[in-house]
């Protein structure tokens, strides 16, 4: 029952984890090494709330705000002159993570320092004590699932942002600005990355490269649900699972390949992944 | 004189080193139903990407009602009351009739309007607005463009190659269709085709586009204008 | 003394080409004498502490080199050479930690460290390189195996030493002066071989396969078997430099077979000057030690402004730093001369391929259906070709034309039927496998190899019947009839050293021709080769078909929009009209019929 109930927390922290990833992905059509640093400027703004003193609560949001503002000036700045050269603009993104990683060394100094959890404590449910903080977060992974997809269905610049995933001169041919949609695309997906890293933060701890583990994962999560959110819904359950049950049941070296080395021998047989087509 | 709907001044444009399209100078009438001839890879539809800004043009100018769109992006000239229905991949299939149609047409208002107009003309549409639109049949998938092309009231529509694939029937009602907005709105139009029957059914002017040049011009109701065409576009 | 003015004028190219030759590999034996005279006097001159990082120094070099040979030249973007590297690393520490040392055991660790290094690179190569694989998957796989690796050796216990490692194991007795000078020479060993390599002909190749790999592979190239052992030959490499390394150290720890270290590999060859050999091995040497020498006193500063200088490259100097500065000494952009230009040798007409005769049918397609998700682009395509035929497929757009030429191209392609060229079923097989059988396709778009020469491409299109050497550069080029008719027709032949990005549409379009003729097939298989020609151009290669069908006997099969083009050359018309055939037959009868009047202008007569 307690496997259950981690496979579940392990499923929702990868996807709040992986969806930023996964929109720019669709959008931009690269994988954006610097999701990792963006995750861990989350963790930092978190531990900038906690020493502050402020609500831990407090730190999703000002993650975000964070989150989007880097985003925003990286994609002027760094994205837009490499629209035509995408394995540039993977590597582009991979030395940002760097900078963005001795920049935070810089600044906050080396050590593993902790944030204050906004809830503590463990709560029974089915008959087992389990950390509360981890439950919160299944429940805060659903309703950002759903956040997503409402305002990818139910709004004009969803709609436009599905436009351009599907077939992008087609949407220019429309009207459809494609630049802004890659500028708006970005700069939310970093904001998601940096609420995904103050999301996190509570379970362990910051460090500079904390991003580095989770950024390797999140990446064979997109690759494997090709450019659909709900395809990573189910990729985060199977293969959290299956890492849970590895970590378990055999040893957590193991487990923490799972994921990685799973995804890989799922993309060799099946390119595309758990996609429907 | 009112500046032409569409200008092309000497352009020529092509992809790579390849010149496929030289020179070519047209205009188009404001309410003028012109028809640009030619037989596949002539260049027609290269001429048409040109103009609407997806192919850097080589050398000479578009003008749009008066105004330069020379340079300009296709996102901007898109915006300009200019509808483009490409020949393929024209549709977002995996999106329903009804998020098609707000793509193209961003205000709800001129939505509902258009969709009262142009369902009376074309009554699939809105018995099936929440389908997706790779389920629509081959020619209900050209009406649905012919519709989205219509639907926002534009000032100049270009169209390639709406005829190819389609039944006689539906090409009969598309040339009452396009008239009939010709009339209602005065809007102009550059149909890109090879259907001989339909261009004189419809059009006012033509040009034959050949190897990128025009080789031939004029009035579709002058004398020798079918036989002339019929004989450059046969095998 | 009236020789054949042919005889005469291929005497002095012959004679340049072997001069520019020798003059190569005069320059390399000379750069090398002096680079190793260098490495022979460093220690006397250098302080220890610089000693001991070059050293370090000398074998990253070694490896970033065979980043640069994978990446730069080859398009294979690879974060995982360090886990090569730490193989090579971990067989010295785990044998001479847990054996000890005697000169079995080195040469056991020696042998364990070049074994292990290929097997992991097969097994590489067979996750990363399939046919169809995308680069990012290749990449991506890259990355995960040192990922792999390292998390294997942090759960080794006390076998692996964790994460702390190996250390204080005994090693070979060799003074760190004469380690500097074993390195040192080890480094200008590799780069000698790799700079002999990458300027072979077979070196070419690679370079093809970075620019056009799916052309590649319908020039009947095996391009995974290519990669794969190539990778395997640059993880030898690096995993010997991790033998050597670790001797030195004689400490060993799981970073050194790390992802931080492989990325690392690829900045340095990335500021360094990608595709330029010189380039990294400066790169890695001046930052290595840099970084040395900085860290001490600012060490997150210093990767800082690497990391900013990284992005900045990427930006706006992607070729590197070095190819920078070295164009901006030059004055302003000019590419370095054309490789000297190969004496071209006709070959006697090969026998026509496998087991066709004059009158044996040279393609059988039989009920070949393709699928697109629910759209059947094909439907049923059945006829039969034979040698000497200039068959003409044509039908309005979408009519399945250039699907059914890549259908026959491609084994892997059709959704149902058959397709049989020379008596042989081309079943499921690959690209490359397909040019074997006897089938040639031209692309459409003359999309070729822009950094290569006529000639280069010319002996790659050859490479399947004639071998490219692995170390040097052949005077001469031998090319069947068909091909040396349409380069001289072309006046190609006046091109054989200008680069192909020089080249206008039209001899694009002949060289592109050329290329396929190379191949030696007896199907050949064309579309649109006339696209974007002007009315001589037509002409032309409406000429070259023709002679190519009835004087060298192959069977052409071309995709046309240009009717008047298909009336004057074709003996056969087939007309497909959603994705049916529609008719078959001559050019009078197709012309005339009023099917096919209704299908293109929908006239009624």
């Amino acid at each position: 029952m307690a496997q259950l109930l981690d496979i579940v927390t392990t499923a929702a922290i990868l996807y709040a984890v992986a969806a930023g990833l996964l929109i720019v992905f669709g959008v931009m059509k690269i994988i954006n090494f610097a999701h990792g640093g963006f995750l861990t400027i989350g963790g930092y703004s978190a531990l900038i709330v906690t020493r502050l003193g402020w609500n831990p609560w407090w730190s999703l949001g000002f993650a975000v705000v964070i989150g989007v503002v880097c985003g925003a000036i990286v994609e002027r700045l760094v994205m837009r002159p490499l629209y035509a050269r995408p394995l540039d603009a993977i590597l582009a993104t991979w030395g940002l993570g760097i900078v963005v990683g001795q920049v935070i060394t810089l600044q906050f100094g080396r050590e593993v320092q902790f944030v204050q959890s906004p809830v503590s404590g463990a709560m029974a449910i089915l008959g087992e004590s389990y950390s509360q903080y981890r439950l919160i977060l299944v429940v805060l992974a659903v309703v950002l699932a759903v956040a997503i997809g409402l305002v990818l269905n139910a709004t004009s610049l969803g709609l436009q942002t599905r436009a351009v995933i599907m077939n992008e001169n087609l949407a220019r041919g429309l009207g459809i600005n494609s630049g802004l949609v890659r500028f708006a695309t970005f700069s939310i997906g970093s904001g998601l990355a940096a609420l995904a890293g103050a999301l996190i933060t509570p379970l362990s701890s910051v460090d500079p490269n904390m991003g580095v583990p989770w950024l390797v994962n999140a990446f064979m999560l997109v690759l494997v649900s090709g450019m659909s959110l709900v395809s990573l819904g189910v990729s985060c359950l199977v293969l959290g699972g299956a890492q849970v049950l590895v970590s378990t049941y055999g040893n957590p070296v193991a487990g923490g390949l799972t994921i990685v080395v799973l995804s890989a021998l799922i993309l060799r047989f099946r390119p595309q992944g758990f996609a429907r087509e | 004189m009112t500046a032409p709907a569409l200008e092309l001044d000497s352009v020529s444009s092509g992809y790579g080193l390849a010149v496929v399209v030289r020179d070519v100078a047209l205009d188009i009438r404001p309410g003028e139903i012109f028809a640009l001839l030619g037989k596949n890879g002539m260049g027609k539809t290269t001429l048409l990407k040109t103009v609407m800004g997806f192919l850097p043009i080589r050398s000479g100018a578009i003008r749009m009602s008066g105004e330069d769109i020379t340079a300009e992006p296709p996102h901007r000239i898109a915006r300009r009351a200019i509808a483009y229905t490409p020949q393929e991949q024209a549709l977002f299939q995996d999106l329903s009739v009804e998020e098609n149609l707000a793509l193209a047409v961003r205000d709800e208002a001129r939505r509902r309007d258009g969709l009262r107009r142009l369902g009376e003309v074309f009554p699939f549409i809105p018995q099936r607005l929440k389908q997706r639109a790779g389920t629509l049949s081959g020619g209900e998938q050209k009406m649905l463009l012919i519709a989205r092309a219509l639907m926002s009231a534009p000032r100049l529509v270009l169209v390639d190659e709406i005829t190819e694939g389609l039944q006689p029937s539906v090409i009969q009602k598309l040339a009452a269709v396009l008239k009939a907005e010709r009339e209602r709105a005065g809007t102009a139009m550059l149909l890109v085709e090879q259907h001989v029957a339909f261009v004189l059914e419809v059009a006012d002017r033509y040009a034959v586009l050949k190897l990128g040049e025009i080789v031939d011009r004029g009035a579709v109701a002058d004398a020798g204008a079918e036989p002339r065409i019929t004989a450059q576009l046969s095998v | 003394m009236s020789k054949a003015p042919g005889r005469a004028a291929a005497m002095p190219a012959a004679l340049r080409a072997g001069a520019a030759r020798r003059v190569d590999t005069r320059a390399l034996v000379a750069g090398s004498a002096v680079a190793l005279a260098l490495v022979a006097a460093g220690p006397f001159v250098l302080p220890d502490f610089m000693v001991n990082n070059l050293i370090r120094a000398f074998l990253y070099a070694a490896v970033a080199l065979t980043v640069d040979v994978l990446w730069g030249y080859t398009g294979v973007l690879t974060f995982g050479q360090s886990a090569f590297f730490g193989i090579g690393v971990y067989a010295v520490g785990l044998i001479f930690t847990h054996a000890g040392f005697n000169f079995e055991y080195a040469a056991l660790a020696f042998a364990a460290a070049v074994i292990g290094a290929v097997i992991v690179a097969l097994l590489v190569g067979w996750l990363a390189f399939y046919h169809g694989a995308s680069p990012l998957y290749a990449s991506v796989v890259t990355l995960v195996l040192p990922i792999v690796v390292t998390q294997l050796l942090y759960s080794g216990g006390t076998f692996t030493g964790s994460s702390s490692g190996l250390s204080g194991f005994e090693s070979f007795q060799i003074e760190l002066d004469a380690w500097f000078r074993i390195a040192g020479a080890f480094l200008v060993a590799v780069t000698a071989a790799t700079w002999l390599f990458v300027r072979s002909d077979a070196g070419r190749v690679l370079v093809a396969i970075r620019e056009n790999e799916p052309r590649c592979e319908y020039l009947g190239l095996d391009v995974s078997r290519i990669k794969t052992w190539l990778l395997a030959a640059s993880a030898v490499v690096a995993s010997i430099a991790g033998y050597a390394f670790a001797s030195v150290q004689m400490v060993v720890a799981p970073e050194y077979a790390g992802f931080v270290f492989g990325t690392e590999l690829v900045i340095w060859v990335a500021l360094g000057g990608r595709g330029t050999l010189i380039g990294p091995v400066v790169g890695t040497l001046l930052i290595d030690v840099s970084t040395a020498y900085l860290s001490g006193n600012m060490p997150f500063m210093w990767k800082l402004v690497i990391g900013v200088t990284f992005v900045l490259v990427i930006l706006a100097a992607p070729e590197g730093i070095g190819p920078l500065a070295a164009r901006l000494l030059r004055g302003g952009r000019r590419e370095g001369p054309g490789a000297e230009v190969p004496e071209v040798r006709p070959v006697a007409d090969a026998a026509p391929a496998a087991g066709a005769e004059g009158a044996g049918a040279a393609l059988e397609v039989s009920g070949v259906r393709k699928r697109f998700g629910s759209l059947l682009v094909l439907d049923g395509i059945d006829f039969v070709a034979r040698r000497g035929e200039l068959l003409s497929l044509v039908g309005p757009n979408g009519a399945g034309k250039t699907t059914l030429l890549r259908c026959i191209a491609d084994g892997g392609e059709r959704s149902a039927g058959d397709i049989v060229v020379n008596g042989r079923s081309i079943e499921r097989r690959p690209p490359h496998e397909c040019v074997g059988l006897g089938v040639g396709r031209k692309f459409q778009n003359a999309n070729i190899f822009d950094a290569l020469t006529v000639a280069e491409t010319i002996r790659i299109a050859h490479a399947r019947v004639d071998r490219p050497s692995l170390w040097s550069r052949s005077a001469t080029l031998d090319l069947p009839q068909a091909v040396l008719r349409v380069l001289q027709t072309t006046g190609l032949d006046q091109q054989l050293g200008t680069r192909v990005r020089h080249l206008s549409h039209g001899q694009k379009q002949a060289l592109e021709l050329a290329m396929v003729l190379s191949l030696e097939p007896s199907v050949l298989l064309l579309d649109e080769p006339t696209a974007g020609l002007t009315k001589p151009e037509r002409t032309l290669i409406g000429q070259i078909l023709v002679d190519l069908a009835h004087t060298h006997d192959l069977c052409i099969v071309l995709v046309e929009h240009d009717l008047d083009f298909v009336r004057e050359i074709s003996s056969r018309v087939i007309v497909l009209h959603q994705g049916r055939i529609v008719l078959d037959g001559t050019v009078a009868e197709v012309v005339d019929s009023e099917t096919v009047r209704t299908i293109y202008s929908g006239a009624r007569r």
